[in-house]
């Protein structure tokens, strides 16, 4: 498996993407803003098919329009607050309505199914590196603006009374969602980019721990998922994105249903012994 | 008790969401002193929180001034949002956050703080698991971080039991009168704010009224309604 250069380079990959996207995960899923990673995995297909049809590289084309969305959608946000639910189908709806012309008009001299469903074969070299230059900036802005991302996720007043600029570090956050949803969409596509943003946070957090702990967990079960989906969908040679889901809905319902195992035991320890 | 300089100065003070008439605060003007215990008393809706907003600066005042000369502000929100909606994260890791926001150098300041509060040994429990009391309590000792001169309160007392809410006063009235802290708390307790306060503020149709707790009760004993549910 490893002598294939393709093979290398989505290993690769894959590991870089394990740690971003929960690393961002957690903060969405938190905030309660698991539609606006939906609505940024549509905004990426949009800039994939632009930048194919302008013949620029897919995964800059994927970032560079999916943090104009990202921007786009936290400044709606924050000036028409109370149609804040609209602004997210308004996104989803010229991000999808972008990329269905352009994948319909019959230009495209590429496949854009790859960005759909994942692919394991159509990671170039050049994709590599930027998916790791992407990955390693996203997680070193997450390092530094640890605390305060916490702290605007936990109490956004509390932040910004501790004097957090609040609306700054928000663009910078939309930036990073993008980064994790177009570093991601070459493996996984662009259906399931949501689920593996949030899948392995909603996992971590049935654990019951601390926000490190959580944030450890995540990353963890991302690296599980997405390694097995991609090596499932190597010895199987089916699309990784379609097994990646699978393996993850399979984990969540795992630790679910040992969590309620583990209580009933706990229970009748108590009541017998 | 005036004894100290001004801490939060208003004059002419006006607010409105629209910036226009009619106004939610109207013409205000008050002196709040270092290390008085005021309590800010009123209707629903009759601009307390609005004014604890103004004073905090989250938001700016339609026209006139207020002016705080505290050197830090802590501030204790009415709910522990974050706790409320399940956010995982423990005591420790809440308050070391708010450590590091606020740039205090000293790693021990979390456990003291929690120690000066009764919270010593809940550091590792989910602040989603704790009860409505301890939330509060833990909020008192993220907002004592950094040693602020003036601390600020949103109904303090609001949906926790009575040995709690003694808890609490007990613990703002020793921060008052042990550490000269000057405390400003929204109250919906009229009988917490007697008890505890060295002036009351009393908010009516966008003015205030301020007097001492026995003013205060010689005044409301005349009302037909007395005291009310409080």
């Amino acid at each position: 498996m490893l002598r294939y250069e393709f093979m290398r380079n989505a290993i690769v990959v894959s590991v870089l993407i394990s740690v971003l996207a929960p690393s961002i995960g957690i903060f969405l899923v938190l905030r309660r803003f698991s539609m606006i990673g939906d609505t940024l995995a549509h905004a990426s297909l949009a800039g994939v098919t632009l930048s194919l049809i302008t013949h620029q590289n897919p995964v800059i084309g994927a970032f560079v329009f999916t943090a104009i969305c990202g921007g786009f959608i936290e400044l709606l946000r924050t000036r028409f607050r109370k149609n804040a639910d609209l602004i997210l189908p308004i996104i989803l709806a010229l991000s999808v309505g972008i990329a269905i012309t352009i994948m319909s008009s019959g230009r495209l001299r590429v496949n854009a199914d790859s960005f759909l469903f994942g692919s394991i074969l159509t990671v170039t070299r050049t994709d590599m590196v930027l998916v790791a230059v992407l990955s390693v900036i996203s997680v070193l802005t997450v390092i530094c603006l640890y605390h305060r991302l916490i702290y605007i996720a936990y109490d956004e007043e509390a932040a910004a009374i501790a004097g957090v600029r609040v609306r700054m570090i928000n663009y910078v956050f939309m930036v990073l969602a993008a980064a994790a949803v177009s570093v991601t969409i070459r493996i996984v596509g662009v259906l399931v980019i949501s689920a593996m943003i949030t899948l392995p946070v909603a996992t971590a957090l049935q654990f019951e721990g601390g926000f490190k702990i959580t944030l450890i967990l995540s990353v963890i079960f991302s690296i599980i998922y997405i390694m097995t989906g991609l090596l499932l969908s190597y010895y199987l040679a089916v699309a990784p994105g379609g097994f990646t889901a699978l393996v993850s809905v399979a984990g969540i319902i795992l630790v679910i249903a040992g969590k309620k195992i583990h209580a009933h035991t706990i229970r009748a320890t108590q009541r017998f012994g | 008790m005036k004894s100290g300089f001004s801490m939060i100065s208003a004059k002419g003070l006006y607010f409105s969401y629209t910036g226009t008439s009619p106004y939610i605060l109207s013409g205000m003007d008050f002196d709040i002193f270092a290390g008085e215990y005021i309590s800010v008393v009123g209707d629903n809706g009759s601009g307390k929180t609005t004014l604890m907003r103004l004073i905090l600066k989250m938001i700016k005042p339609s026209s006139g001034l207020i002016v705080s000369s505290a050197k830090r502000t802590g501030y204790v929100p009415q709910r522990n949002n974050g706790a409320d909606s399940g956010f995982p994260i423990t005591v420790y890791e809440m308050l070391n956050a708010y450590r590091k926001l606020l740039n205090v150098k000293d790693k021990d300041a979390v456990s003291e703080n929690l120690s000066l509060v009764g919270m010593h040994g809940f550091e590792n429990a989910l602040t989603k698991n704790l009860s409505g009391g301890q939330r509060q309590k833990t909020l008192i000792a993220r907002a004592l971080m950094g040693e602020p001169d003036l601390l600020v309160l949103d109904e303090p007392s609001t949906g926790i039991d009575a040995t709690s809410r003694r808890d609490i006063y007990r613990i703002l009235k020793a921060l008052n009168q042990t550490k000269g802290m000057t405390i400003i708390s929204v109250e919906h307790n009229l009988m917490a704010a007697i008890s505890n306060s060295t002036r009351i503020y009393h908010l009516a149709g966008g003015h205030g009224h301020i007097c001492t707790p026995e003013q205060y009760v010689a005044e409301y004993m005349k009302r037909p309604e007395g005291f009310g549910d409080a």
